[in-house]
């Protein structure tokens, strides 16, 4: 004789629905929790696979942005307001660029198969001969093949065929004149460039071989095969001294991961006072904003959790009190301890199921809803179609759902325990 | 005849710095089928000696012996299990949960004894019939009279075929005319079905109808009828 499993868990129910009001306003509390935490979860799990999509279709493996370490640290000291005392072997202006014998050394490195220097550079505008109009834009070569465009027609500019080529951001094309993405690939367009001396425009063709797809890494950069960034380099050098034209700031190291690591090309670069990041350095402290957010909202959440949790305490104790009687009799007629411990608990772990039920269906409401928004005209996502801000898959919402009804049963213990050890006599006396 | 209960020298001390005993020294026997009124005033620990008999509750000192059995030596699974399958209550209070309906009051022992859905209606429609109480199946306690609920208690009694009926002031709460219906309903049970009866009162009538009478005085079992209960002077519970 032990009462069956369903008949303990329809008892936990039908016990919640005898004072509706009390168990809906405890529902809504964990509810509240539970909601904060699986959009949180799910808005993370958005835009961390959109950065690994984006990660992916760029690549980089085996190559690094290498800057002096002092740029970092200087980068840092602008931030501060006190008085930063002049220390003359740490001449600031020749710390920041990379010299020859320090380009050598970095050639040096095990594994390094190409070292090239970073040379900025700059176009006034764009053109074409379709149209009057102008566009200002930033201008970018590929030092690399090892990274990857995101070209949604055509192909990326060359990295090392002597061709002058450009891959436009979405939407130049028809503002160039041109009747489509596709209209332009193979045209030409033109760049004017300054000359850093006389400050005299002159133009330059390149051929466009492709347009770019949205991306948050190119992040508004229009790309450039590697031959017409050292043609537009030397333009705009003619007659500015050697030595500041080829002032050298970062440098594009590529390297041979089969021989050396990451890691380990980083640290022999650290040793010649120079910093490496990756693309997924980069990349990662776009996600460092989002892990911040993620921290801070699941905070909210937990908070919002611990709340829930004293409501299902206080739920459950006015509940043993109000059926002192009721459980006096039961255990009277033979109900163990036990079973009162696991009804109690059904009844605690019911709440968290229904709570984070609640959760997880108005949160996915709310989730689709702003997709959907944030993809409309005008919104910062309508460029990202593949992007989800937020992402619902079943293994979270499982997990997240089972953690919240663990959570409601370790609440439920305290008073299922109280309810437990009721004896009978004591419930069963007249008073 | 076989003994169901027996005790040997039960004591039960309340409180632990303000000590009060409630029981001093119960020796007594309960016979299969028999029908046993224990009798006495208010507070002289009626009570207490059936929540003991009962295996609710446990002496401080002393022995309880259950079918031969030595009571306090069993495990709680089993007391469990006595109480559920052979023993019956009907309390004074009634206890029933009046916002459920008549039928799953009725239910509720089987549930806990695991009995199947269809089986335990079918037990509980046939217990209903036996109190007279099978139109009300549907209502809510709360529809009911107090007669009507001390019935109900009393089909949640017999609901799982006890051996054994211990009720505690089953009439207190209700009036003459009523109390005499559920009396005639315990008595039947007693004679029909051979159910051991122990029914604790402080009212003589009723103590007069059992096969036996265990009148106690001030925690003991004492063989003068008190004058007052005689006199059935004392009303209260
Ligand atoms: N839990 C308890 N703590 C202290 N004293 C108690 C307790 N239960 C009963 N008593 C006392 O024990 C005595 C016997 O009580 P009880 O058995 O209920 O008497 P009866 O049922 O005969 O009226 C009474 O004086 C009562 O006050
Ligand atoms: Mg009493």
């Amino acid at each position: 004789m032990s009462m069956k499993f369903n008949d303990i868990i329809s008892t936990a129910n039908s016990n919640l629905m005898r004072n509706k009001g009390r168990t809906l306003l405890t529902v809504l509390a964990i509810f509240i929790g539970s909601f904060t935490i699986i959009l949180n979860v799910a808005i993370n799990t958005g835009v961390n696979s959109f950065i690994d999509k984006q990660v992916e279709s760029v690549g980089g493996e085996g190559y690094l942005d290498v800057a002096p370490a002092a740029m970092i640290s200087q980068m840092e000291a602008m931030g501060s307001s006190e008085p930063q005392e002049y220390l003359p072997e740490e001449n600031s202006s020749a710390v920041q660029s990379i010299s020859e014998e320090t380009i050598k050394k970095t050639e040096e490195i095990p594994g390094v198969t190409s070292v090239d220097p970073f040379r900025m550079i700059s176009a006034e505008y764009i053109t074409s001969s379709n149209t009057d109009k102008r566009f200002k834009l930033d201008i970018q070569g590929m030092g690399t093949d090892k990274i990857h465009l995101d070209i949604a027609e055509g192909r990326s500019p060359s990295a090392d065929n002597p061709e002058s080529e450009i891959a436009l951001l979405p939407n130049f094309a028809t503002a160039l004149g041109f009747s489509s993405d596709a209209d332009a690939i193979g045209k030409t367009i033109t760049l004017a460039i300054k000359n850093r001396a006389t400050g005299k425009l002159s133009n330059i063709e390149a051929t466009v071989v492709g347009i770019q797809a949205p991306s948050v890494i190119s992040m508004g950069r229009t790309w450039i095969s590697q031959h017409l960034h050292e043609e537009v380099f030397k333009m705009m050098n003619v007659g500015v001294p050697a030595e500041i034209a080829n002032l050298t700031m970062a440098l594009g190291v590529d390297f041979d991961p089969e021989i050396a690591s990451e890691d380990e090309v980083k640290q022999a670069l650290e040793e010649i006072d120079l910093i490496g990041l990756s693309v997924a350095d980069e990349i990662g402290m776009v996600k460092t904003f989002f892990d911040i957010i993620l921290i801070v909202f699941s905070i909210f959440g937990g908070i919002a959790l611990l709340a829930a949790s004293i409501g299902i305490i206080n739920t459950l104790f006015m509940s043993v009190q109000e059926r002192t009687r009721e459980i006096g009799l039961m255990k009277a007629m033979g109900l163990s301890s036990a079973q009162v411990f696991l009804s109690f608990s059904f009844e605690a772990i019911s709440l968290g199921f229904w709570g984070s039920a609640l959760g997880i269906g108005v949160s996915i409401l709310v989730g689709s809803a702003a997709n959907s928004i944030f993809h409309g005209p005008g919104m910062f996502l309508e460029d990202f179609p593949t992007f989800n801000l937020v992402e619902f898959t079943f293994q979270n919402c499982a997990i997240i759902a089972l953690i919240i009804m663990f959570i409601a049963f370790l609440a439920g213990t305290l008073p299922a325990r109280r309810a437990a050890k009721q004896n009978p006599i004591d419930a069963l006396r007249y008073e | 005849m076989t003994e169901v209960i027996g005790t040997k020298n039960l004591h039960k001390t309340y409180g632990k710095r303000e000590k009060f005993e409630a029981l001093r020294g119960v020796d007594l026997s309960i016979k299969k089928g028999e029908s046993v009124a224990i009798i006495g005033k208010s507070g002289s620990g009626k009570s207490t000696l059936m929540h003991i008999l009962a295996l609710l509750d446990t002496p401080t000192k002393g022995l309880v012996s259950i079918y031969g059995e030595n009571a306090t030596k069993l495990r709680k699974n089993k007391l469990n299990h006595i109480r559920g399958d052979q023993f019956g209550f009907v309390f004074q209070q009634f206890f029933m949960n009046s916002n459920d309906s008549v039928l799953n009051n009725v239910i509720l022992p089987l549930k806990i004894a695991g009995v199947g859905k269809r089986e335990r209606r079918k037990r509980a429609l046939e217990a209903l019939k036996t109190v007279e109480l099978i139109d009300k199946a549907k209502n809510k306690g709360n529809d009911l009279s107090g007669g009507q609920k001390q019935r109900v208690c009393i089909a949640r009694a017999i609901v799982n075929n006890p051996d054994i009926i211990f009720a505690d002031e089953p009439t207190g709460n209700l009036d003459s005319a009523t109390g005499a219906t559920i009396e005639k309903l315990l008595f039947g049970l007693n004679k029909d079905k051979g159910i051991t009866l122990i029914v604790v009162t402080h009212d003589a009538d009723i103590a007069k109808k059992c096969d036996r009478q265990i009148y106690i005085s001030d925690g003991k079992v004492v063989n003068k009828p008190d004058e007052n209960l005689t006199e059935k002077k004392v009303e209260e519970s």
